[in-house]
């Protein structure tokens, strides 16, 4: 199929009033659900995974991302107004943008963050765009073992997403890889660890274990310290981001989109380093350094497009190779397969209309985030202004709803229920629930890929190793924990 | 709290996991056929290798609390920390709430039960607007309701009492 036919496949399946719509109301959803101190990004995109089950495949893609997209500009506002930061990824923009808010150029700083976010997402589109079909057509000569190496790689993205210590990341991964050998086995079809209940012969719900990591936690937590989010709100100000602030502060904008398409293509950097290494960056090289961090706007434009830089490029090897690239797209890789879709290499072949509905979606997405940003800006104090204590009650029934609904099943609820202590009990002991989600998707697909090459070879590990891309991703592998233990070192934290 | 205490803790529950996931849990709940005589192929590989990479990281948690110098609160932690046996009552209430959802869900039904569970939980964290609360318990679940039985076509649990349409 030729670019010109891709591209017409795509048309004719986005070209239509409905598939706008959702992409619309995915970023109004994510900018709310991210203005919203409590409710992350992440929550926004599981608990409105469960809505999607009834669209067709690309309309639930598109709201999904919508919300993806949205979540992680929704977040720079409380990063502003309340010093809060909605995401991970806005913490680098509170260092300039809440101390203009505290002078009364909150609006100012918002407008810059909207701009900001804007171009970078519209780069972070076009390198994906660019990139992903070329990288697919390299990961078609895969097999079990390439996949293996590859998927081995992948997991040292729990490195990334592990927070302050690596050796708690990696407890929370080997629990989620434990977790996901329940149910039948793979090869042989015997059961492990399903103690004879048949409704755990399929395996855990993937569903109800996301919403009960991600979302019960926090209803929870709620319930330990009903007044703990209780904060003050600031005023927007009169100044406006104008023409001129946003020319001065070009450069830094795409010099943060490019590192953030950088950072973000590679599985597990995430969002937040791609934040601050902007912010440096900008730091660095710009007229104004003194300014930085006592309200520059620059810092706020800088921090901005270096974590929306990132949306785009996490979709590279998301769609190429089929690997997530963060917390996020790994629940998107979750919706594609309820849609019966498996990203990866094979997907640019058999569901290449698809593909390109997704791209078009895309480039869309930044000009609706521009329209839906420039109105959340002027109405977030009715979003900041929610209770909390209303809002926790109504997103447990929200799950209890969205669970069921996966398989008509009310085992899956309890499932829930149960991952949502679990997931409390490592909030309270700071482990972080990311790398276990992580490694609960890819475990099934290491463990898979691993037996098949096994079976394929005889039981010879030499396979593993039998050609240049897995010497490749095992070369990738053995870099990446060299540089993760090299800089846990440096920190003189033994391993932590 | 401490890292060094934290990591202690943590250390000793990993290493006590996978301890009994090798000498229990994996034996007897994880099913191989007798016939496979290569253990690289055997459905109890994986969660062997698993079960002692656990292993190797409590240990590797122990190591770091026991060689650790220093014994300082983390940073952040939790700041108007919650005092007295209030926080763990709500606690246990919240699970017993959850417990109820869980009975309430085949008997009561998908939508009273969420009324019922939207109410209590908004009370157990002492909701400054009641009234407010009381009318989104009765609308948020109707609304889900209308939503996942008659746009996705879910079948809603209805329960044993009151069935909509």
């Amino acid at each position: 199929m030729s670019l010109m036919d891709s591209l017409a496949a795509g048309f004719a399946l986005v070209g239509n009033i409905e598939a706008f719509l959702m992409l619309f109301i995915g970023l109004v959803v994510g900018v709310i659900a991210g203005a919203i101190p409590g409710l992350s990004a992440t929550m926004a995109v599981a608990l409105t995974l469960p809505f999607t089950f009834a669209m067709t495949p690309i309309n639930a893609i598109l709201l999904l991302l919508g919300v993806y997209k949205g979540g992680i500009f929704g977040g720079s506002i409380p990063a502003i107004l309340i010093k809060t930061p909605g995401t991970p990824a806005s913490s680098a923009t509170i260092l300039d943008g809440h101390p203009m808010a505290e002078r009364g150029e909150a609006g100012r700083a918002l407008g810059m963050a909207l701009y900001a976010s804007c171009t970078a997402d519209a780069v972070s589109n076009l390198a994906l765009i660019l990139f992903a079909g070329w990288l697919a057509s390299f990961a078609l000569n895969f097999g079990p073992p390439e996949f293996f190496a590859l998927i081995l790689f992948s997991l040292t993205i729990i490195a990334g997403v592990s927070g302050e210590s690596l050796l708690r990341g990696a407890l929370s991964a080997l629990a989620g890889l434990l977790l996901a050998t329940i149910g039948l086995d793979l090869v042989y079809g015997t059961n492990r660890f399903t103690l004879g209940n048949p409704n755990m012969m399929g395996g855990l719900n993937f569903i109800a274990v996301l919403i009960g990591l991600f979302a019960i936690p926090e209803i929870i937590s709620m319930a330990w310290n009903p007044v703990a989010h209780l904060g003050k709100t600031r005023a927007l100000g009169k100044s406006r981001c104008s023409w001129a602030d946003y020319k001065n502060s070009f450069k830094s904008i795409i010099r943060g989109s490019m590192i953030g398409v950088f950072l973000g293509s590679i599985p597990g950097i995430g969002a937040a380093p791609a934040a601050f290494l902007s912010y440096s960056e900008a730091r660095r090289t710009s007229k104004n350094q003194a300014n930085f961090g006592k309200g520059e706007i620059e810092g706020v434009a800088a921090s901005e497009s270096g974590n929306n830089g990132v949306a785009g490029a996490t979709l590279i090897p998301l769609l190429a190779l089929g690997v997530p690239g963060d917390v996020i797209t790994a629940i998107i890789i979750g919706a594609f397969m309820v849609h019966g879709l498996q990203p990866g290499p094979m997907m640019f072949i058999l569901n290449v209309d698809i593909i390109y509905g997704l791209f078009i979606g895309l480039i869309v997405s930044s000009v609706f985030l521009l329209i839906v940003g420039s109105v959340a800006i002027r109405g977030f104090r009715f979003v900041a202004d929610v209770p909390k204590r209303i809002l926790m009650p109504g997103v447990l029934i929200l799950c209890i709803y969205g669970v069921f609904a996966v398989n008509n099943n009310i085992f899956d609820v309890g499932v829930m229920f149960v991952m949502g202590w679990v997931g409390y009990i490592m909030m309270r002991n700071r482990i972080p629930a990311a790398p276990f989600l992580i490694a609960f998707i890819l475990g099934p697909l290491l463990e898979d890929n691993f037996r098949q090459a096994m079976l394929m070879s005889g039981s010879d590990p030499i396979i593993l190793f039998r050609g240049p891309i897995t010497w490749f991703f095992w070369f990738l592998t053995c870099l990446t924990v060299f540089a993760i233990t090299r800089s846990t070192l440096r920190k003189r934290v033994p391993l932590s | 709290m401490s890292q060094k205490s934290l990591h202690l803790r943590l250390g000793i529950v990993a290493s006590l996991f996978a301890l009994f996931l090798m000498f229990y849990a994996i034996p007897n709940y994880v099913f191989a056929p007798s016939n496979v005589r290569n253990i690289i192929l055997s459905p109890k590989f994986w969660p062997y290798v698993l079960a002692g990479f656990t292993a190797f990281i409590g240990l590797a948690l122990l190591f770091n609390a026991v060689t650790s110098a220093t014994d300082t609160p983390f940073e952040d932690e939790e700041t108007g920390h919650p005092e007295g046996s209030a926080p763990w009552m709500r606690l246990g209430a919240l699970g017993a709430i959850m417990l109820l959802v869980m009975f309430g869900l085949p008997l009561l039904g998908m939508v009273w039960t969420a009324m019922l569970a939207f109410a209590a939980c908004a009370f157990l964290f002492r909701t400054r607007h009641p009234v407010a609360a009381v009318v989104c318990a009765v609308v948020v679940p109707l609304l889900l309701y209308a939503f996942f039985a008659h746009v996705a076509g879910v079948a809603i649990p209805q329960g044993e009492f009151v069935r909509l349409p």
